[in-house]
């Protein structure tokens, strides 16, 4: 969902990769005001920024090395438009950084101009908000479908025009054509619309509508208590229930100021890698659907079968819903029966995978097929195993909460912190090169075996179900959140009233930054037949997009 | 390719019998909630129905209705009325009329 229409703006000559206290000193000297304590987003650093310094200020983000923007989103704050970026730092200790901004008007600095990644927020936020970014860029529908009879809440002003829909022209010597794919595609497959651009055979362009799942999530919690809203929040992707639900929870754990106990941290580590442990067996057994080898497919859904049969007897429930809750764990899992089960499930998807990659036929389908680069990855903001196969190490299971650096400021309320579960069981991150469909399976088989190893390593040291207390009512606060789906990083940023209900919460699970990346994936030199095996390699879901 | 044809024969069919047998791992499952109409007041009902997230729960005078074809089986009433709550082990639950999902559980519960 890149802007191919336009031109692609030149890579940035980036800076050397700076620490946290370099990139607010850099922001401070551009009138950039950090802010400490309870006014900004716990879990994060916080720095205001005014609106003629936005440019700039972004410009110094996206130019710096090991940063990347991974989230934007706007809010209405007392009616007068909020803009905030959400900006990860990957190297040294990883982390975050949150920008706010007033808009005042109708227009701010076009962002995505600087930060490619941006554009398919500017085109949420201005279906919801009507703020756009300044020049006049064509902006893509997005989020809402285009039905003139259906209103639909918005999360704040209406736009005052509706958005165009522009995409790639036909170019191609006035061959192409455009092939319509979807919505309904076939049972069981969620609603996604393609438009396929080809030559006859080559797929020349490929864009994404993905409006027709549509459930105005974050408008829905609004109002909400943390707990009601958690229960929408895991269900806004579903196969990242867990992932979700812990971004979310631990948003609100962090402007709460409450901090789970150690043990049932350990325990939603384990229901996250059982999460992405069933989710890569159902990338592969898609793969092999998409090359056509029934047995391989049958053999990986066995794996996926016995693997969700852990999660039922571990946690009582196949896709881990309910597991997650404020403050901690519903529930700690059965590690006898983990212990007993999960190396035969794992076992069953191992075999598979070892037949699988000793079988020419079904490598050749997946080398050099929907080649992403690390450049187009960064540039595009990508996340997970996707970005992973390009060479890219960023993960969220790394990052910490900004409370905890050594530097805090003195006198912040940096509340009670308490590393996470990762910190003391170091993730190996698996990369790969050459960036297509066989490194992202390479990528999700490495992870695999290390889920393994990580759930293992957290039953030892101790799963409970607990729960620190999370109080009722609070002086409101803003908190972020993040966890490691199996497609990616998933964030979740809340703003809590005095009553302790929702005021705006912000959800942007893994698939919302990697759809950009399918159509590019696509692009380069594929067929019509390459796509469901992209697609299976990106496995993302449509759910995670039109929330 | 030959390699799978042998692997598939050797895997042998491991689809389940069920629903000509029981299947071992529906005893993971978690199912809707059973009421004890004697441990059910119109408190703990109120509680109920403001817990339950799907709107499957809701009280006409002593009565307390709930639609089993709302019910996500999360297990919130369950915890905020232990006593008045169990699993009904039950997931067999097609029906070939909305209504018959529908269950009618009378209030008997003292404090009423």
């Amino acid at each position: 969902m890149t802007p191919a229409h336009l031109p692609v703006p030149p890579t940035l000559p980036q800076a050397a990769a700076g620490s946290r206290e370099q990139l607010i000193r850099r922001l401070n000297g551009l009138g950039g005001l950090e802010v400490v304590g309870r006014g900004g987003t716990q879990g994060a650093v916080t720095v205001r920024l005014l609106a003629e310094s936005l440019e700039a200020a972004t410009h110094a983000l996206a130019g710096t090395a090991g940063t990347r923007l991974a989230d934007m989103f706007a809010d209405t704050d007392g009616g007068v438009p909020v803009l905030r970026l959400v900006w990860a730092y990957d190297a040294d200790q990883p982390g975050y950084i949150v920008t706010e901004c007033e808009i005042d008007g109708e227009q701010y600095p076009p962002l995505s101009d600087i930060a490619p990644a941006g554009f398919v927020e500017e085109c949420e936020i201005y279906e919801q908000f009507g703020i756009r970014p300044a020049g006049g860029k064509p902006l893509n529908r997005l989020m809402l479908p285009p039905h003139a009879e259906t209103e639909l809440p918005t999360l704040g002003h209406e736009p005052p025009r509706p958005p165009e829909e522009v995409h790639a022209p036909h170019t191609v010597g006035g061959q192409a054509f455009e092939f319509p794919f979807g919505p309904v595609r076939q049972a069981g497959v969620e609603s996604l619309y393609y438009g396929l651009v080809t030559s006859g055979e080559e797929v020349v362009d490929l864009y994404l509508f993905t409006w027709h799942k549509h459930r105005g999530v974050e408008w829905r919690l609004r109002g909400k208590t943390v707990p009601q809203a958690l229960f929408l929040a895991e269900r806004a992707e579903g196969l990242s229930a867990v992932a979700v639900g812990w971004a979310f929870a631990a948003a609100a754990e962090a402007a709460l100021g409450v901090v789970p106990p150690p043990a049932a941290a350990r325990t939603r580590a384990v229901a996250l890698e059982l999460e992405r442990l069933y989710n890569h067996a159902a990338a592969t057994a898609a793969l092999c659907q998409a090359t056509g080898l029934s047995v391989g497919q049958a053999a990986a859904e066995i794996a996926l079968e016995r693997l969700l049969r852990v999660n039922a007897a571990a946690f009582g429930h196949r896709y881990l819903f309910g597991v997650i809750e404020p403050g901690g764990v519903s529930r700690a899992p059965d590690a006898g029966v983990l212990r007993r089960d999960l190396p035969g499930a794992y076992g069953e998807l191992r075999r598979a995978a070892d037949a699988l990659l000793s079988t020419n036929s079904f490598v050749d389908r997946l080398e050099a097929c929907g080649i992403l680069t690390a450049e187009q990855a960064r540039r595009l903001g990508l996340v997970g195993p996707v970005a992973r196969a390009t060479g890219l190490t960023a993960d969220a299971r790394l990052a910490t909460d900004a409370r905890l650096a050594s530097d805090a400021q003195p006198g912040a309320d940096a509340g009670p912190t308490a590393p996470g579960p990762y910190a003391g069981h170091p993730v190996n991150v698996v990369t790969a090169e050459s960036g297509d469909v066989f490194a992202r399976f390479q990528v999700m088989l490495g992870e695999a075996a290390e889920s393994v190893r990580l759930i293992t390593q957290f039953l030892d040291d101790g799963t409970a179900a607990d729960r620190a207390p999370v109080p009722a009512k609070g002086a409101g606060g803003a908190g972020l959140g993040w966890a490691e789906s199996p497609r990616g990083e998933a964030l979740a940023w809340v703003a809590l009233d005095e009553d302790g209900r929702i005021a705006r919460a912000r959800l942007r699970p893994g698939s919302a930054r990697n759809w950009r990346g399918f159509d590019d994936a696509c692009r380069s030199q594929n067929v019509f037949t390459d796509i469901p095996i992209i697609e299976a390699s990106f496995w993302l879901t449509a759910a995670g997009m039109a929330r | 390719m030959p390699l799978w044809f042998a692997r598939g024969l050797r895997r042998g069919v491991v689809t389940t019998r069920y629903p000509a047998s029981p299947d071992g791992s529906a005893a993971s499952l978690p199912t809707p909630p059973a009421f004890r109409p004697r441990q059910l007041s119109r408190q703990v009902v109120d509680r109920m129905v403001a817990e339950c997230p799907g709107r499957a729960l809701s009280r006409r005078d002593d009565l307390l209705i709930f639609d089993a074809g709302a019910c996500t089986t999360c297990g919130r009433c369950a915890r905020v009325a232990p006593d008045a709550v169990t699993s009904s082990g039950e997931f067999e639950l097609t029906a070939t009329a909305r209504s018959a999902l529908v269950k009618t559980i009378p209030i008997l519960g003292e404090g009423q």
